[in-house]
């Protein structure tokens, strides 16, 4: 799983430097615009270092924001889930809220909260925040007829045990749409940065780029690649182990 | 005990006809009773109208000394997190739990009890499901297929003992088997299409017992008269 997710990275990587040597070359753009491969190399050693760092930076706040989205998704979903008029406006609420690009909030967040973790915390939780609503609230509200049956008849059920059951039956739904917004939580923390931080991958690209060094960002993104497949595999891992716990006897 | 379904006029929303058309029956007694007749005649909605999961029918349905009902069907699932036997004792209450054992035997899923419910073969979760029902307090016991996919002989066990256990209490077993009908069930209702009049017609079955046999002639002419009414 690992490799697989590595080496489609790096197909995917090595096409797109590819294609801008392919038009460095074909157009006989400068090494300004375009580095040559041995001065990306260089700036690969030279910063390989701190860049690593700084996407470990970025990694960290993105699995904070995932978790804390992860955790406000579930408990909006399970209000979302109830027939009745609170849960009708949830779901309305949220069918309408996702179709705004979360994004374009992020600068009020700049202006309220400023530089630092809070506003990175913040937006990343937003930016992975609502397709796991949609989700969340797509599973929870889905009866279980077959399994809830029983207890809704012998008048033993409860909240807890309807989002239980609910969980249980789609709990490769569940991590399927986890692992797909982490690489949500990890974009949402980049843009983030861009606007609102002193640390951070998505920071050292702003820096790279007022400096239009093209080789700083080629070196940032292929590290952003690797961080974020471990995480992906990571996650996967932990949802299988997890899945394979509960069916196995 | 006594239900009564009183004129019972019904039409599912946006359907092209009437489902039911004053229909009217009884249920005098407790016992093994069956509700008979062929596909989307409505005998799951004329059940789950008695334990009121169906509304917006005209008419009236009466009860005498029925407290509980419940309905099973074929298709139900225990949840996977934990065996079988764990949801049992969740699921029993105290009073009953004496009874537990007895019906895990009787029903021939010992061996299958320690397992998850996903585990099992469609026989062993059709028998498992009906287990937890009979575990319960309840006066009236509505099993729709609920042994559908149990071999012959083994629901012939399985009947013979819930009669043994349960003379008290009321089943309305539905079936579409007209052998098994006629054999086991005392009152046996037999839904008609809607433009037949009367829309129920009851037929006496055996009402066979632990350890008896049917006199051959009272068998066939259940079965005849069953057939005949359908």
């Amino acid at each position: 799983m690992l490799l697989r997710r590595i080496y489609q990275f790096f197909i995917i990587y090595l096409l797109g430097i590819a294609l801008l040597f392919a038009l460095k070359y074909t157009l006989r753009l400068s090494d300004y615009v375009i580095p040559s491969p041995d001065e990306i190399w260089r700036t690969g050693r030279d910063y390989a270092g701190p860049y690593l760092l700084a996407v470990l930076n970025t990694l960290a706040v993105a699995i904070l924001g995932h978790l804390l989205s992860i955790c406000l998704a579930t408990a909006v979903a399970v209000l979302g889930r109830l027939t009745a008029w609170v849960g009708s406006f949830i779901r309305t609420a949220a069918y309408n809220i996702q179709a705004y690009p979360i994004v374009a909030v992020a600068p009020i967040i700049f202006i309220l909260l400023g530089d630092g973790l809070a506003s990175r915390l913040l937006i990343a939780a937003m930016i992975c925040y609502f397709p796991l609503l949609l989700s969340f609230i797509g599973i929870f509200s889905e009866p279980v007829s077959d399994i809830e049956h029983f207890y809704e008849s012998t008048r033993r059920m409860t909240w807890r045990l309807q989002v239980k059951i609910r969980a249980f039956e789609n709990i490769h739904k569940l991590t399927t749409v986890i692992v797909g917004s982490a690489t949500m939580a990890m974009v949402g923390t980049i843009v983030a940065e861009f606007i609102a931080a002193t640390a951070g991958i998505g920071y050292s690209i702003r820096i790279a780029l007022y400096q239009s060094d093209l080789a700083k960002i080629l070196v940032a993104l292929f590290l952003i690649g690797i961080g974020t497949s471990l995480y992906l595999v990571g996650l996967e891992r932990a949802g299988n182990a997890l899945q394979k716990r509960l069916k196995s006897i | 005990m006594q239900i009564d379904f009183d004129r019972i006029c019904f039409r599912y929303p946006n359907s092209a006809g009437d489902l039911f058309n004053d229909l009217s029956l009884r249920i005098a007694a407790p016992g093994f009773h069956a509700l008979f007749g062929p596909s989307g005649v409505g005998k799951t909605t004329l059940a789950r109208m008695l334990t009121g999961a169906v509304a917006g029918f005209s008419g009236a349905i009466r009860t005498e000394g029925v407290r509980q009902v419940f309905y099973t069907y074929n298709l139900e699932r225990l949840p996977g997190w934990s065996s079988v036997r764990e949801h049992f004792a969740e699921t029993t209450p105290a009073a009953n739990r004496t009874r537990l054992e007895e019906l895990i035997a009787a029903f021939g899923i010992e061996a299958c009890v320690g397992a998850r419910f996903n585990r099992l073969s469609m026989g062993q979760q059709n028998r498992t499901n009906l287990v937890r029902y009979l575990l319960q307090d309840f006066d009236v016991l509505i099993m729709d297929e609920s042994l559908a996919n149990v071999d012959e002989l083994t629901r012939e066990k399985i009947i013979l003992k819930i009669k043994a256990l349960f003379p008290e209490r009321c089943f309305l077993y539905i079936s579409h088997n007209v052998a098994e009908v006629a054999r086991f069930c005392s009152q046996i209702l037999i839904l008609r299409g809607v433009s037949k009049a009367p829309q129920v017609v009851c037929v006496q079955g055996t009402d066979l017992a632990q350890g008896a046999v049917p006199p051959p002639e009272r068998l066939e002419r259940a079965m005849l008269e069953i057939v005949h009414a359908a």
